[in-house]
C-alpha cells in the first residue's frame, strides 16, 4: 500500500517524528511504501539545519534517521508557508527575502501545500502525526 | 478526487493552526478536492460574531471562513453542543451546518481524508 504522511510537531518537543518514524520504518518492513513525508505546522522544525538534541533528554538524534529515509527515496518535504514564517529557508528562498543564510537540511525540500494535497490523492492511506 | 475533511478544534488567535487549517483547506479544493471544513471544540469560536483580528495584528479569522465559498467550499459545519457549551453567536454571514456527534461520526466515516493535526 502507498502511504502519504504528515509530522504536525516540532522536534523534541513533540513526540510526532519518533511516532512517525517507527511507523515508517514498520511500513518499508513490511512492503508497503512512503513516497512523501510532508512536514507542516510546527513539523517545519525538522528541516532545521544546526539541531543539537540535549543528550540528557534524547537517546537518538532524528536528522540521521530522516536523512536515512532519505536515501531510499522517500521525499522530506517541508510546507514552505510553514517554514518560511519559521525561519526554514532554502538558497531560493533566503535570496528572494534577503535572509542572512540558507537553514533548511539538505535532505529536505521546501514545497507548496499543492504538494501534500497531491501526495494524499496518490496515496493509499494518509497519515498524519499531530503535534 | 477524494472527499477531505479539516478539522478545527482549536481556538482561533491563540494558536496559527486554523488559519493554516484553512489554507490548506483551500489549496486542497484548489485542486479539485471535494472539501468539508468541521469547527468543533474550542474550534467554534472562528464563528464567533464581531471579531476584529487587526486589534491583535492579524486577520479577521470569520471574514477569512466567509471567503470560503470563492474557494468552491461549501460545506462549512460545526459541533452543535460545542455552539451551546460556548454560547457561541455565529456571523451572520456565514452558513453553517449544525451537527450532533451521530451526524459528525458519519461525516468522518465518509470522508475519505481526515486532516485535524489534532492529539
Amino acid at each position: 500500500m502507498k502511504y502519504a504522511l504528515a509530522i504536525h510537531g516540532a522536534p523534541y518537543s513533540s513526540q510526532a517524528a519518533e511516532h512517525a518514524l517507527e511507523f515508517i520504518e514498520a511500513l518499508l518492513l513490511c512492503d508497503h511504501s512512503v513516497e512523501r513525508v510532508f512536514f507542516f505546522h510546527e513539523g517545519a522544525y525538522h528541516g532545521l539545519n544546526g539541531q543539537v538534541p540535549a543528550q540528557t533528554q534524547h537517546v537518538t538524534d532524528l536528522q540521521p534517521r530522516w536523512a536515512a529515509l532519505r536515501t531510499q527515496n522517500i521525499e522530506l518535504a517541508v510546507c514552505i508557508a510553514s517554514g518560511i514564517k519559521r525561519g526554514v529557508v532554502d538558497a531560493v528562498e533566503q535570496q528572494r527575502y534577503d535572509l542572512p543564510s540558507a537553514t533548511l537540511m539538505s535532505d529536505f525540500t521546501l514545497v507548496g501545500l499543492g504538494q501534500l494535497i497531491a501526495a494524499i490523492e496518490g496515496a493509499d492511506r494518509y497519515i498524519e502525526f499531530p503535534a | 478526487m477524494k472527499r477531505y475533511l479539516f478539522i478545527i478544534s482549536r481556538a482561533p488567535y491563540a494558536s496559527s493552526h486554523a488559519f493554516e487549517q484553512l489554507e490548506a483547506a483551500m489549496v486542497a479544493a484548489a485542486f479539485d478536492g471535494d472539501v468539508c471544513v468541521l469547527l468543533r471544540d474550542e474550534g467554534v469560536w472562528a464563528l464567533q460574531a464581531g471579531q476584529k483580528g487587526p486589534a491583535i495584528a492579524q486577520k479577521t479569522l470569520s471574514k477569512v471562513l466567509t471567503a470560503l465559498p470563492s474557494y468552491e467550499i461549501d460545506q462549512l459545519c460545526a459541533c452543535a453542543s460545542s455552539i451551546s457549551a460556548r454560547d457561541v453567536t455565529a456571523h451572520p454571514e456565514l452558513s453553517v451546518s449544525y451537527l450532533d456527534l451521530a451526524q459528525q461520526a458519519r461525516l468522518i466515516k465518509e470522508s475519505d481524508v481526515v486532516i485535524t493535526g489534532q492529539p
